[in-house]
């Protein structure tokens, strides 16, 4: 106990002169100041705003779409299908590389222009979006469908959803 | 092809046997000679962190007033509404308030334009460059010529009225040729050896400085008075009245 | 006391240092020798426009008071503000006003940039007149320096153009009308007075054209120009025998040997 009680002066701090100090000062702030600038400049450049129109789509009634349609908005790159068993929406946008695919009713299939991407729609073996053949990555993601207050089908293009959940109306 | 006549006594390729005049440095007429051996430092690190320095405290100063005021915004661009008073940036409006007398083609343009060509051919008059006191030589003719400009310049400011709705005469800007006008006066009143420091140092000065201060000191008078005491219809108010 | 001696992070950057990728790009290695000091300058492709001696008395504060480089410090300023302010604006008519409403309410620290941007405006307006000013009372203009001085107008008037473009781009009323009178102003030249008018705004009001000119003039044209004559500018310095200094200006600087170095850096 005694011996601890001993604190030899010259031990303590580190040892750099006075231009060490304030070389190491001056450093110090200029690496706080580039950290806060760095911050405020990510902060800067990520907008707040964005020029883009909403991810909510009003598809309108559910009454103009026969049973067994699909039907693609090309504005909002949706495809709004009622199947048997009831309203579903899927992303028009292929998930290779972004073109806008194209519904072949004679062939039931949905198909990408660029790069000849196929995803099965009413085909019973197969998910409504699964890719049948090509580059693509993924199924055609199900979007989050629902029916508004005022009787309309919504779609959020934003949201994805598990298959297989139809909208019933 | 090469004029013979412009050889003397140069023609030896041995420069130290036969020197050859480069050049003929006249009476302060350089403001290179006459200091020749003199301390040397390094850029860096002696005038690049001074500079750096210098620019830090800048850029301090003016994120705290950044800080603290705003840029001003008014309302969006309309064609139709004309503000009133419409006034310049703050640097242009001496000119504006110049427009006030003159018609465009003066005050926008001439004026302007002699102002630059003037300053540009400044350092190329050897008069600038030996930079005597104005009254130190040739006293008397040069007396009667400052009074022929002065007399000649007050007039022109004070009467002619260019546009007959404007009831002032250029008042402002008589005000400071006035006062250098003065100043010139007392110049030429004084010497070398006068007994204040100050009339001293005006009668060293020579007639860019004189030219100049008038300039700066209009410059300043004008800024002033478009920036502070002008109102709607470009009429005098005092900076006090709101507006 | 441990046997063998830490390492901080100065021994780690200046292991660094002494790497080979470090020494590919940064050939002159650092030191504190005159020699060190004067490849510092020499060998950056920026800095030797400047010479790496200067005259003592040229660092003196009394005798210019640093204008010029404030005049350079506010144009930094003004080119590190406008170009973030550029991400956000679109010069087209009635968007501009909208986006400059957006940096005071919407962007992230919009509003600050612009502050900054307009308050070093006018600084370096002001700055740039006085440096004008103090060159000339202090006679260093004189030859051989003559066309430095004429270059030193030019960026007078660049200085002051750059000002009259920035001030439309927020399209507000005060933007407007200031330009609309400036630009009236110029079809008062004789002769050429309504062709200069015309093409200077791309029509004959102050339209959509308009804003768009002023923009590309601002952001490209004007500061191109700006650093060309600022580089020609400090040239000139240089070779005109540096700055001007008068016999009587002291020496502020105070003597040292330029020649000592500190123990630690002999032993690296």
């Amino acid at each position: 106990m005694a011996e601890e009680k001993k604190i030899e002066k010259a031990e303590t701090g580190p040892d750099f002169d006075r231009r060490g100090f304030f070389v190491r000062l001056g450093l110090g702030s200029l690496s706080i100041a580039a950290a806060g600038t760095a911050a405020f400049a990510y902060q800067f450049l990520s907008p707040n705003v964005l020029f883009e129109p909403s991810p909510i789509i009003n598809a309108g009634k559910p009454e103009s779409y026969p049973v067994d349609s699909v039907t693609l908005d090309a504005n909002s790159g949706i495809y709004l299908i009622h199947a048997q068993e009831g309203f579903f929406a899927l992303s028009a946008v292929c998930t290779h590389l972004g073109c806008l695919t194209a519904w072949k009713p004679e062939l039931n299939i949905i198909a990408c222009p660029c790069h000849g991407s196929k995803f099965s729609v009413f085909d019973p073996k197969k998910t409504p979006g699964q890719k049948i053949e090509g580059p693509a990555p993924r199924p055609l993601p199900w979007l989050r469908t629902w029916v508004s207050d005022e009787g309309d089908l919504m779609v959020d293009r934003s949201t994805d959803i598990n298959p297989m959940q139809f909208v019933r109306v | 092809m090469s004029d013979q006549k412009d050889f003397t006594a140069g023609m030896d390729s041995n420069a130290r046997k036969s020197p050859r005049r480069v050049v003929f440095v006249t009476r302060r007429t350089s403001a290179q000679v006459k200091v020749t051996d003199e301390d040397q430092i390094q850029t860096y690190p002696e005038i690049l962190f001074r500079a750096v320095v210098a620019i830090e405290v800048l850029t301090i100063a003016l994120v705290l007033i950044a800080l603290r005021f705003n840029a001003p915004l008014e309302g969006l661009a309309d064609p139709t509404h004309t503000p009133n008073p419409a006034k310049a940036p703050w640097y242009f409006l001496g000119l504006q308030e110049m427009l006030h007398y003159f018609p465009p083609v003066v005050a926008g343009v001439l004026v302007p334009g002699l102002v630059v060509m003037a300053l540009i051919v400044i350092p190329y008059f050897k008069v600038n460059i030996e930079a005597d006191g104005l009254f130190l030589k040739d006293r008397e003719k040069r007396l009667r010529i400052f009074y022929i400009v002065a007399v000649g310049l007050s007039l022109f400011l004070l009467f002619p009225k260019f546009d007959p709705r404007v009831e002032e005469h250029f008042y402002v800007a008589f005000v400071p040729t006035l006062i250098i006008a003065g100043l010139m006066i007392l110049a030429s009143r004084s010497s070398p050896q006068s007994s204040s420091a100050f009339r001293r140092y005006l009668a060293a000065r020579p007639l860019s400085y004189w030219v100049m201060t008038w300039f700066l000191f209009e410059l300043v008078v004008l800024t002033v008075v478009g920036t502070f005491f002008r109102g709607p219809g470009w009429g005098w108010v005092w900076p006090w009245q709101p507006y | 006391m441990a046997k063998e001696s830490t390492k901080n992070a100065g021994d780690y950057f200046d292991e660094l240092r002494r790497t080979r990728v470090w020494r590919s790009v940064f050939r002159s290695g650092t030191g504190s020798s005159t020699l060190h000091r004067a490849l510092a300058i020499q060998q950056n492709v920026f800095l030797h426009l400047f010479p790496t001696k200067a005259r003592r008395r040229m660092a003196s504060f009394s005798a210019t008071w640093y204008l010029g480089t404030l005049t350079f410090g506010t144009f930094l300023i003004l080119v590190a503000t406008g170009i973030p302010l550029m991400f956000y604006y679109h010069p087209s008519v009635p968007q501009a006003y909208a986006d400059t409403k957006d940096f005071q309410f919407v962007v992230s620290s919009g509003m600050f940039l612009r502050n900054l941007h307009r308050w070093s405006a006018h600084a370096m307006v002001f700055l740039v007149f006085a440096h004008m000013f103090k060159v000339f009372y202090r006679g260093a203009y004189r030859p051989p320096r003559e066309f430095n001085w004429v270059i030193g107008v030019v960026l007078l008037l660049i200085t002051l153009l750059l000002s009259y473009t920035g001030y439309l781009l927020p399209w507000d009323q005060l933007a407007y009308w200031a330009i609309t009178v400036g630009s009236n102003i110029a079809s008062a030249v004789p002769v050429l007075g309504n062709k200069i008018h015309f093409m200077m705004l791309g029509g004959n009001a102050v339209n959509a054209n308009a804003l768009l000119r002023f923009y590309v003039l601002h952001c490209m044209i004007l500061p191109l120009a700006a650093l060309l004559f600022v580089a020609i500018h400090f040239w000139r310095i240089r070779k005109d025998g540096g700055l001007y200094t008068h016999q009587s200006e002291p020496a502020t600087i105070a003597s040292k040997s330029t020649s000592t170095q500190p123990a630690g850096e002999a032993a690296r």
